[in-house]
């Protein structure tokens, strides 16, 4: 179960300048640049519940705040306001192969790796033949990874972040990596997770995969909630929208 | 309640804090031929290198004592001490990309730089055993003998862990919002080795400098080591009390630092 009430993340802009000792010494004698902060509100009021084994969608434009939104129910961002509930253990899907070290090898990576997304070492000495297998690295466990091609190290990465059976999904789009066959393998493996019961916060741009699998949808736009409701009745409106402008 | 919520967050996170620990060990040492016999090797012949430049060339001469020794007690607490909080300052930043996708309690990486160093630490302590077991005289007085002080000496240790943890919880935020303490903590660095008597007896220096320099609080923790070693005896109350209240300030003032800052790194990424 998820509830986000009244969440709203605001960011400095260009806060980028900022952290040097020299720009800290201009700011601290111009006075009035100071006052000068802009703020963008990347999330706003933001305030929905979603009930346990429901699978939500999130649509909207680029830059409309959906993977602040996964973040914020993640645990990355704190809220600047606002409160986030989250019952049960999250399984973030939202970058795979976060953490990976090049200079460590496959079976180093599978252990930091999984302990990084929060699976405790029993776990992983029990899945490990099973991720191994999956993800098709068996004869170079001991290769460190900086020496894989892209597409093992998506295939590794993926192998890990699906071995469990979380009780919230986060993903952002349907990850489909590797090569054809891993491709297929991998968007069954989603779907099945998907599909299989959990709370699933599901971002896409692909209405079809929407329809598919949601049975509601948040449509975002400028960091705040359009439309709320059924799967159909906001794809409509989101897509007429589109048609539009 | 905040030491228990501390105390189950460790108990939950504690398989990362160990896969952090190892992965730096292993990144540590992979490429070296001789790997790990260098923690035992390196200050071994950074102590040779000074015990020649300030015997031969400067002539310090300590009657009584056994200038390896307290050369080399000086050179391994201070080596700890920097090693960590070197470390840990960048600990917080090289991990953003890290930090930014998956949520990990963020004060897990300065703990675990902490630790690495003082595993590699007690690493260090083998040359240092060694160099009390094959130098000085009796006739000097000068050979270090085991005695019943030594076992307040995890005591010690305990208090420069605690320091080194604050005042890295306090650098690796601080660098997050400037960076240029990169720079500035290398510079207080160099003074903190000069300003520590780490090569030189502290009896050289004038009183009214003495005074100053005893208030150091790595002073405390090195010079009480060199008491139990070096003399054979317990520390003075000052040092005594000192040491732990330094160690147990700083380390929580530095949490403090670090937790009201903490939800605020995402923003500088």
């Amino acid at each position: 179960m998820i509830k986000i009430k009244n969440v709203s993340m605001k960011f400095n802009l260009g806060i980028e300048n900022d952290n040097s000792l020299k720009m800290m010494f201009i700011r601290f004698f111009n006075f009035k640049k100071r006052k000068k902060q802009e703020y963008f509100w990347a999330l706003k009021d933001i305030d929905f519940n979603i009930e346990k084994g429901e699978v939500v969608g999130v649509i909207g434009i680029n830059g409309a705040g959906k993977s602040t939104l996964l973040k914020v129910v993640s645990g990355v961002y704190k809220p600047t306001t606002g409160e986030v509930i989250v019952n049960g253990k999250i399984s973030p899907m939202i970058e795979l192969g976060a953490g990976f070290d090049a200079d460590l090898t496959a079976r180093e990576n599978i252990y930091l790796n999984g302990a990084i997304l929060g699976y405790d070492k029993e776990f992983l000495d029990e899945k490990f033949n099973e991720i191994v297998q999956f993800a098709e690295v068996k004869e170079f466990l001991d290769v460190p990874v900086k020496n894989f091609s892209s597409g093992m190290v998506a295939k590794l990465a993926f192998s890990i972040s699906t071995i469990v059976n979380p009780q919230v999904l986060i993903v952002d789009e349907i990850l489909s990596v590797g090569d054809l066959k891993f491709q297929e393998k991998s968007k069954n493996k989603m779907m099945s997770m998907i599909t299989g019961g959990t709370t699933v916060l599901y971002v896409s741009h692909s209405l079809e995969a929407i329809k598919n699998l949601c049975s509601k949808v948040i449509w975002l736009d400028h960091g705040k909630i359009v439309m709320f409701g059924e799967t159909n009745e906001v794809c409509e409106a989101y897509y007429k929208s589109q048609q539009e402008s | 309640m905040l030491i228990k919520n501390i105390y189950h967050n460790l108990i939950k996170y504690k398989f990362l804090l160990i896969e952090l620990i190892k992965r730096d060990f292993k990144i540590k040492y992979k490429r070296s031929v001789l790997g790990i016999l260098w923690s035992v090797l390196y200050p071994l012949l950074m102590m040779s290198v000074m015990a020649l430049i300030f015997s031969q060339m400067f002539k310090f001469n300590m009657e009584g004592v056994n200038f390896l020794v307290y050369l080399m007690t000086g050179l391994v607490m201070f080596g700890y001490f920097s090693e960590a909080t070197n470390s840990s300052l960048i600990s917080i930043v090289s991990n953003f990309s890290l930090i930014n996708k998956v949520y990990i309690p963020k004060y897990i990486f300065p703990l675990a730089k902490c630790l690495f160093a003082g595993i590699n630490f007690l690493l260090t302590l083998i040359p240092l055993v060694l160099i009390m077991l094959i130098s000085g005289s009796p006739e000097a007085g000068t050979k270090c003998y085991l005695n019943i002080y030594y076992l307040i000496i995890p005591y010690i240790f305990l208090c420069i862990f605690m320091f080194t943890l604050g005042m890295s919880y306090l650098l690796s935020a601080l660098t997050v919002f400037l960076r240029d303490i990169i720079y500035i903590w290398g510079i207080i660095l160099t003074i903190l080795n000069y300003v520590t008597p780490i090569f030189y007896p502290l009896a050289m220096l004038p009183t009214y400098l003495q005074t100053i320099f005893k208030l150091n609080p790595l002073y405390m923790y090195i010079g009480s080591l060199r008491e139990v070693l070096l003399f054979s005896r317990m520390p003075s109350t000052y040092l005594l009390v000192g040491m732990f209240v330094t160690g147990f300030v700083m380390m929580i003032f530095g949490m403090y630092f670090f937790r009201k800052k903490q939800d605020k790194f995402v923003y500088y990424m």
